[in-house]
């Protein structure tokens, strides 16, 4: 039991003041980008990153991860409250929240909502814990094909499992590729699709896309629709928090389902919202209450908060142990790790024991912290939801301008941020999926780098994709992933000869709505 | 008002010509196979070739009448448009304001205009909005976070 012992280390560093201190700031902060449309996890942490550049990295990480968690629980509170969803991932969630909060229940709502979430929450860190660094183990044999290999693997896999169209899928992750590719080529430095603009040689930040295609365009998106808070009680009663809770484990199967669903979606990167609308659908189907789901049914809750954080944690397995994140707010973390210095990848786990045990030791820690204050501060939320929009829109715009301009000190990085929101915004509203793009402009690099560093190894043979066992069966993974839409449109097309009516139901436009 | 097929035609155009010019600005690198291994261009251009490709398509299913997409003929109503230029076109003016005016005055004069002109807020109300707005700034990044934000020519002009 190496690992037990790594992680007691580990408890030594997240068990500080300074750093528990970092967790509530950073849950606060989470919880208050969660609450408000159109500040959502992947640009809140985005905008935090340029503060910890000066942080030890270990701290920094805190931080940041603990504003994700924040996050998550936020988008839950104003989904329950509100229905309105402040973060995709938790549309889901008002399907059964709202009415049950409705219906005079808002305490069990939440507290259900919480209790399942930190139950998801928990088995993503305990799955981290004891696969990671074996995962790790086995990624430090690995060659550049091995790791391009990977990369494909995690590409194909939002391609044939992220529900959005799958060519529009292929063009937000070319178009990330692209972006990647702008500035100094970093193998032969020559520089590469600059279009003439002398500036653009340093390259583009994903933190400035980031900020624009999330927070700009989800802005935009959000300033269509006006909003009519109507909330429904927020106060708190503490007993029906824990009678809530103490009922969890009644539904222990569907806790445990929804957790596996969602661990499985953020390792191979589904992405937390994806995998808590895949929970709430197959509860649906399977539970024996099925037919209620819809008014406030408990299981209605716990599958979709469940998988959303499971899904939400285990996306930083992939992160560590590979370098390849399994959401996009993972990959703004991973930009992170790369601006200070780290390495994400195995090595992390020879060379940063530190910092990597000290992250899970967090999280496990990060996540009561999470629980504890959005429970005191529910109140305090749902408060903020009643500011007018046309008082927080202009906040946030001078938020995502101000945080472009400080990636670089670069004027031309705010322009190319609004010209990122009208990519938002157009994405968002047709449904081209946004988290492939950040992700491409993350790891491109990474993947081109390892694509020629074999491509030199095996002097330009692509057999060197089929050179081993293991290199083989993850090239045949990702094809198969790439074909997997198109096979299904050919059985549907077999199944019924006609063209689809077109009859989509309320919850199946409202899922296609939100698929990033 | 626009059409849901309007949109996703524009789109498809916009990320198709993104793709071109991918692949056109790829070429000056080489493509193919030299000496030094895979050219710098090679995989730009291919991300081109594939943007353009999917573009096309995207385009040509933008153009089909899809049983999908006939389901939601409109994607921008009037008022949802007039919205949107109310939040795009005044963020739109303050960005381009930046280098002239600065961080401060631009967006304090931004948060000002947004809050006052369309009658939300009283104009005193307004008027410490934008002055709360322009200190927070300054005391966040000049003073805790040592961040210099752009001052503006205007600023430079008169001495700051």
């Amino acid at each position: 039991m190496d690992n037990l012992g790594e992680l007691l280390h580990g408890f030594t560093i997240a068990v500080t003041m300074p750093h528990l201190l970092l967790m509530a700031v950073g849950v606060l902060l989470g919880i208050l980008v969660g609450v408000l449309p159109g500040l959502g996890a992947p640009n809140g942490v985005s905008l935090l990153l340029p503060l910890t550049f000066g942080m030890q990295p270990v701290s920094a990480i805190i931080l940041l991860s603990s504003m994700y968690w924040g996050a998550l629980f936020g988008g839950s509170v104003t989904s329950i409250l509100f229905n309105i969803p402040g973060e995709p991932s938790s549309v889901a969630t008002t399907f059964d929240g709202y009415p049950m909060a409705r219906d005079g229940r808002p305490t069990t709502a939440l507290a259900t909502a919480f209790g399942s979430a930190a139950f998801g929450a928990l088995i993503g860190v305990i799955l981290i814990t004891f696969l990671a660094s074996w995962v790790a183990q086995v990624a430090l044999a690995f060659g550049p094909p091995e790791y391009f290999a990977v990369y494909f693997l995690a590409f194909a896999s939002f391609v044939g499992m992220g529900g959005a169209a799958p060519i529009k899928t292929v063009v937000a992750l070319a178009i990330g590729f692209a972006i990647a590719a702008i500035g100094i080529d970093t193998v032969s430095g020559s520089v590469r699709l600059t279009m003439g603009i002398d500036e653009l040689v340093k390259g583009v930040n994903f933190v400035v896309a980031v900020m624009g295609l999330f927070g700009i365009g989800e802005l935009l998106v959000a300033v269509e629709e006006e909003f009519h808070a109507r909330a429904v009680s927020s106060r708190i009663d503490w007993g029906e928090v824990f009678r809530a809770v103490a009922r969890l484990p009644r539904h222990g199967v569907a806790l445990l389902r929804s957790a596996a669903i969602g661990c499985w979606m953020g390792i191979t990167p589904g992405g937390p919202t994806a995998a808590s609308f895949m929970s709430y659908g197959i509860a649906r189907r399977f539970s024996r209450r099925g037919r209620y789901f819809g008014t406030g049914e408990v299981e209605g809750i716990i599958s979709p908060e469940t998988a959303d954080h499971a899904a939400g944690t285990s996306a930083l397995l992939p992160m560590l142990s590979l370098g390849i994140p399994g959401s996009a707010t993972a990959a703004v973390m991973m930009g992170g790790l790369m601006i200070w210095g780290l390495n994400p990848g195995p090595m992390l786990f020879v060379d940063q024991k530190d910092f990597v045990w000290g992250l899970i030791a967090s999280m496990y820690v990060g996540n009561i912290v999470a629980v504890a204050l959005v429970l005191l501060t529910v109140p305090v939320f749902a408060a903020l939801m009643r500011i007018p929009f046309v008082i927080i829109a202009p906040l946030i715009v001078i938020i995502c301008v101000v945080g472009a301009y400080s990636v670089s000190n670069s004027y031309l990085d705010v322009v190319m941020m609004l010209g990122f929101g009208i990519v938002g915004y157009l994405f968002k509203k047709l449904f081209y999926p946004l988290a492939p793009l950040v992700l491409a402009i993350v790891i491109g690099d990474k993947a081109e780098d390892a694509f020629r560093q074999s491509m030199l190894m095996s002097k330009g043979s692509l057999g060197i994709f089929f050179a081993n066992k293991l290199v083989t069966c993850l090239i045949v993974a990702g094809i198969a992933l790439l074909l997997l839409p198109l096979a299904l449109q050919l059985a549907r097309l077999r199944r019924k000869p006609e063209p689809p009516s077109g009859e989509t139901t309320a919850q199946e436009r409202a899922q296609e709505k939100v698929i990033i | 008002m626009i059409s849901r097929r309007a949109l996703e035609l524009a789109t498809a155009v916009l990320t198709g010509s993104f793709g071109v010019a991918v692949v056109v600005s790829s070429l000056d690198n080489g493509i193919g196979w030299s000496s030094a291994g895979v050219d710098a261009g090679t995989f730009p251009f291919l991300t081109g070739v594939i943007i353009v490709v999917g573009s096309l398509y995207n385009l040509v299913r933008g153009v089909l009448p899809v049983a999908t997409l006939a389901n939601v003929p409109i994607a921008i109503t009037p008022t949802e448009l007039r919205r949107l230029a109310g939040l795009f076109v005044p963020a739109a003016i303050f960005i381009a304001a930046i280098p002239l005016a600065g961080m401060y005055l631009a967006s304090a004069l931004y948060v000002f205009a947004v809050l006052a002109i369309p009658r939300h807020q009283s104009v005193p109300r307004a008027l410490a909005f934008a002055a709360a707005t322009a200190l927070a700034l300054y005391v966040v990044f000049e003073r805790m976070f040592q961040v210099s934000l752009p001052h503006g020519a205007l600023a430079a002009a008169l001495g700051f």
